[in-house]
């Protein structure tokens, strides 16, 4: 009976794991419930010897009568008999809760359909468990099902799970081997003893279970202990949180993918109006919805959303803009956001960038990395908002002393997919003058929005990947902001700087007042990353009436950059000087050999591979980084025995100077006999080591002091002339060998005993938890 | 303790350090007195038995420990002279009794006889009423005979005809015997053999030593050249003295515990007594206060486990089968018993 009911533990123990999905504890109940119902039905079907196959057949049957009974009572006939009615409406709440699982994200709200779900999952876990565990007697097997329940939230929260929720499963499963190995061993039969107690009903199976037990923690102790010495990667969880994500399922909000989504909005017949908005200065902004970060060669795509509580918009402000220093002037805006009521599931904000606070009703998150703002259940759709957000305004100066970005940085935005040389050769060419990653940027626009003859066109196949990029720049040249924003990201990362794409709506038109965003406004543009000032936009797209209308391009993408400061502007013409002659020639300017290999050869430190070392190094350093971890662990002892030593030394006792003197044999691995007495001890030293005489006194010495305090009569003095530990350990050591010498100082065994011993009482101590057992008392 | 068995008899030699000279803490009091008074015993019988320092000394411990003592060994090799060396040396009354087999036990203990003159009966002591008793071939007595001892060596009384009469102090017996395998012996009872506090062996001396024996035995006995170096009340100040040597609880636990070792292990069918850890420690006492200390090391245990305990012990079936000898349990029981450590 022991082993079904630690079955139904060691699953309630893993199902608890399932906590951070849900909003709520009602489904813990639910699945309790299922637990029991389902190892209730199989134990007693078990029982009865002809019906025993039918176990878990009986263990469906147990959850389905449970599921109706809890659910769908008034459908059922005698409360928990399923008919068909009640089947239905069964399967109506599932399918409600297969929908909030679609549209929410973790936490869930506790809605019927998801409580259903949670219960029956649990309960068929359960089924397994006990099939593997008690039907089939594999105890081990069954952690395959207890390991897929454990992986639902592992998979689907952003963070990792807490790893008390990880030893809490794995203890209900080490509950459930040590259960099955008694019952095993209790088997074999019936010790034969002279007193008949009733512990001696069965095999005494507590020495195995103690060794079980060490066993165990020992390794829930190392799973927990090893990850943090290890040099830790990057975290990528399993799934995608749904955009451009890997398909459909999941317990994740599906949206689609904005970029994707784009031409399709572009292209509607009518243009109808998404948001309207007034702002403190009166001047349009673009605003950003989603930010993508990610390009894996085929979809530009969005790091998963990191959705915590803390960043709830209503409590505290949006986290600070990466990258922003407080030396680029800023400008403070305040923008008022009314989105139409017809808008349906805009789950991001459309916001200016970088947004400082916003003011809106609901649960609203912003992503400390990218400042999207979203929700996993709010929608905007007839929300009016207010958004404080900054203009930034670097100077020239700061513009132009950005150097290469944070390592950090560099690594995340700086996937860049296999390209062709000649699209690498031509991104070489098209900033061949440019001096800085600024210059770059701007001879990037330029190439894109002039010099390079790009024509604005929707009649284009949808599609981003790494090939039709090459094409869109290479050959055709036409294209809508989807192709002009990746490939002006793609081709930004090829020099190195951190790039993304956003996506959301042009400032769009004013009109009464106020700015009036519509659905033809839907846009997408590259945003780069300069070190120092942050993420800066750039717009590629031709505007106007051949391009995306209300598309303009940023100030300081302008030629005259827009600074007040009189110091910087004499800098600016000469700036804007010496790149506009050169701004022609650039795309076809390679008739020149001599300039060409002069470009190629900078052009290659740029792209060439010593940025792509400058990737490996970290690597190996955070590789380096860990071992020097483990060796700093693995050099603890040393510390310890050197300050056991001086504690010693400066106590001045005879058992001081005893214990050292035991402790250096130790580490030298000689042995001591138990029935040495210290005088035999010294003798014996003295005969093997060939002690001079000198060495020799001084350790009968101290062994006749220890032996007086040990066995005489109390009142003789506890000190020990001070020279002579340092001399017998000085003998002790000459008379070993280097490498005994060499292990005594960096793996000293004294001090790697007492450690031992530490970790053999922390598991007694456990050992002496689990005794304490409740039994019922025989009268 | 290194167990030798030349002719399938074990033999037990003393480990070297038991050849360590008496020595004095130089400290004054009682334990010099004891240290230069042993001394002079054990040069004295020195004198007498060529390189036999450890049984000598043994014998020295066995008295200060107010002990009797066993000497086996086969035929010959001076059991009787040590016995009568450490008799001479000491200025007591000393009797000898020769045990045979038609030996009763009134001739050790003594009559009641008729006096006519005095018309009543007068009690007639036997030789056991002397300071230091030498009962030679002790195993060729009945075992009637041999139980006569019992009572005196435990209780340094006598009982005949309902009287009991004290002995004086100091009392030892000195008892030899030839090892029990060989023609017309008597076992010693178990009984009996717990009595004495130890049993040593001979063993045969070394050519060197055999070859100076042969010279000084070729003139004249040197026993009879041996004059008393000290009296019985000097020895009895000495076993005073031996009493106030001081045991560490540790080490009694010691005792017990190598004791209690003996009647745990498997290989020994009857393991040592009560009255056998009191020989211990009383031993234990005397060891150390010869070796000029007030107080009892374990290894003064550890030297005195094998002659003071290995006599009492029969070995189980299992070890006499596999050849084993109670000598060799005993060294491989103080090889396991961890020594005490602080308390």
């Amino acid at each position: 009976m022991r082993l079904p009911i630690t079955a139904g533990v060691a699953t309630a123990a893993v199902a608890l794991s399932l906590y951070p999905l849900f909003d709520g504890w009602n489904w813990l109940w639910s699945a309790l419930g299922a637990i029991v119902a389902v190892i209730a039905a199989a134990t007693l079907t078990a029982r009865a010897p002809v019906a025993a196959p039918f176990a878990p057949i009986a263990g469906v049957a147990g959850l389905l009568l449970y599921l109706t009974a809890s659910f769908t009572a008034k459908h059922a006939f005698l409360v928990f008999v399923p008919t068909p009615s009640s089947l239905r409406a069964l399967a109506r709440i599932a399918a409600a809760g297969f929908q909030d699982i679609q549209r929410f994200a973790a936490p869930v709200p506790e809605k019927t359909g998801v409580v259903l779900i949670a219960a029956a999952g649990v309960g068929l876990i359960a089924l397994l468990v006990d099939m593997c565990a008690v039907r089939l007697r594999r105890a081990a097997l069954a952690g395959l099902p207890l390991l897929a329940l454990f992986t639902v939230p592992a998979a689907v929260l952003p963070d990792a799970v807490p790893w008390p929720v990880f030893v809490f499963g794995a203890a209900g499963f080490i509950a459930l081997l040590i259960a099955d190995g008694r019952e095993r061993l209790g088997q074999w039969g019936r010790p034969v003893l002279l007193h008949r107690t009733h512990r001696a009903e069965r095999a005494d199976s507590t020495p195995l279970g103690v060794a079980g037990k060490r066993i165990g923690f020992a390794a829930v102790g190392l799973s927990l202990a090893v990850p943090f010495l290890t040099p830790a990667l990057e975290p990528s969880p399993l799934f995608g949180f749904g955009v451009g994500g890997s398909g459909p399922g999941g317990n994740t909000i599906t949206i689609p993918n904005p970029i994707v989504g784009l031409r399709g909005t572009l292209t509607l017949p009518a243009s109808a109006t998404v948001l309207t908005y007034k702002s403190s200065d009166n001047k349009p902004r673009y605003l950003r919805m989603h930010s993508l970060d990610k390009f894996d060669g085929v979809n530009w795509t969005m790091t998963p959303a990191d959705g915590r509580a803390e960043h709830r918009v209503a409590d505290s402000d949006v986290p600070e803009p990466e990258g922003l220093s407080t030396q680029v002037p800023v400008t403070p805006v305040t923008t008022e956001v009314k989105v139409a009521d017809q808008v349906p599931e805009l789950r991001f904000l459309p916001l200016p960038y970088p947004p400082r606070r916003v003011r809106a009703d609901g649960d609203w998150r912003a992503d400390p990395r990218t400042l999207v703002v979203w929700s996993s259940r709010a929608e905007a759709g007839g929300m009016t908002y207010q958004v404080e957000s900054l203009d930034v305004k670097p100077t020239a100066e700061q513009l132009r002393a950005v150097g290469r970005p944070p390592r950090d940085v560099q690594r995340r935005y700086s996937f860049t997919p296999e390209v062709s040389e000649e699209f690498r050769a031509l991104t070489r060419r098209v900033v061949a003058d440019a001096e800085t990653p600024y210059e770059q940027a701007m001879a990037l626009q330029r190439f894109f929005t002039g010099s390079g003859g790009f024509t604005y066109s929707l009649q284009v196949p949808e599609g981003h990947n790494a090939s039709a990029l090459e094409e869109f720049v290479m050959r055709s040249r036409t294209g809508y902001c989807e192709q002009f924003a990746s490939a002006f990201a793609l081709m930004a990362r090829l020099l190195h700087i951190p790039s993304r794409v956003a996506v959301g709506y042009t400032g769009g038109s004013l009109a009464g007042g106020v700015f009036e965003v519509r659905t033809h406004d839907a846009h997408a543009w590259p945003e780069l990353y300069f070190d120092g000032i942050g993420w800066l936009r750039f717009e590629p797209t031709p505007s106007g009436a051949t391009g995306q209308g209300t598309a303009s391009p940023p100030d300081h993408s302008l030629p005259v950059t827009p600074t007040g400061d009189a110091t910087s502007s004499p800098t600016t013409p000469e700036d804007t000087a010496s790149a506009a002659p050169a701004t022609p020639g650039v795309p076809r300017g390679d008739n020149d050999p001599d300039a060409r290999r002069g470009r190629d050869d900078r052009g290659d430190g740029l792209l060439g591979q010593d940025a792509l070392q400058e990737e490996g190094l970290p690597v190996a350093a955070q590789v380096g980084l860990g071992l020097l971890a483990v060796l700093l662990v693995a050099a603890l002892p040393i510390p310890f025995r050197l300050a056991v030593r001086q504690r010693r030394r400066l106590a001045g006792t005879v058992h001081a100077a005893w214990d050292e003197l035991r402790d250096t044999l130790e580490d030298l691995g000689i042995a001591r006999e138990p029935n040495e007495s210290p005088r035999a001890l010294a003798r014996r030293l003295t005969e093997a080591l060939g002690l001079d005489s000198d060495a020799a006194d001084a350790l009968r010495r101290l062994a006749e002091a220890e032996e007086r305090l040990r066995y005489a009569r109390a009142g003789i003095p506890q000190r020990v002339a001070p020279g002579d530990l340092p001399l017998v350990r000085a003998a002790l050591l000459a008379a070993a060998t280097r490498w005994r010498r060499a292990r005594a100082f960096a793996a000293p065994a004294s001090t790697l005993r007492r450690l031992r011993g530490l970790g053999t009482y922390l598991l007694d101590a456990f050992d002496r938890l689990d005794n304490i057992r409740i039994r019922p008392r025989r009268t | 303790m290194a167990v030798g068995s030349q002719d399938g008899t074990p033999h037990l030699n003393a480990p070297a350090h038991l050849n360590a000279p008496i020595s004095a803490p130089g400290l004054g009091g009682p334990l010099d007195e004891l240290a230069d008074t042993a001394r002079r015993i054990h040069d004295a019988i020195e004198s007498v038995i060529e390189g036999k320092s450890a049984a000598v000394r043994l014998t020295l411990t066995v008295l200060l420990a107010e002990g009797h003592l066993l000497i086996e060994d086969v035929p010959g090799v001076g059991k009787t002279m040590l016995a009568k060396a450490l008799a001479r040396a000491i200025d007591c009354p000393v009797r000898r009794i020769q045990f045979t087999p038609d030996l009763l036990p009134s001739d050790i203990t003594g009559v009641s006889a008729y006096n006519q003159q005095l018309r009543e009966f007068e009690f007639k002591p036997g030789p056991v009423f002397a300071n230091i008793v030498v009962g030679d071939e002790i195993n060729r007595a009945s075992p009637k005979t041999q139980s006569a001892l019992l009572e005196c060596m435990e209780e340094h009384q006598v009982t005949v005809d309902g009287v009991t009469y004290e002995l004086e102090a100091p009392f030892m017996v000195i008892a030899t015997q030839n090892p029990i395998e060989m023609e017309g012996t008597y076992p010693l009872p178990e009984a009996q053999r717990d009595r004495f506090t130890a049993r040593i062996a001979m063993g045969y001396p070394e050519p060197a030593a055999e070859l100076e024996m042969l010279d000084v035995h070729g003139s004249s006995s040197p026993l009879d050249k041996l004059q008393p170096v000290a009296t019985s009340a000097e020895v009895y100040r000495l076993i005073e003295a031996v009493r106030g040597v001081y045991v560490a609880p540790g080490i009694r636990r010691y005792a017990i515990d190598l004791v209690t070792a003996t009647r745990q292990t498997p290989e020994l069918r009857l393991g040592a007594s009560p009255r056998a850890t009191l020989h211990l420690v009383r031993a234990a006492r005397a060891h150390a206060a010869l070796s000029g200390r007030d107080y009892v090391i374990p290894d003064d245990l550890q030297d005195l486990a094998v002659p003071v305990l290995a006599h009492r012990l029969l070995p189980s079936s299992e070890a006499q089968a596999g050849r084993r000898h109670p000598e060799q349990v005993v060294v491989d029981l103080v090889r396991r018993v961890p020594v005490p450590e602080r308390s």
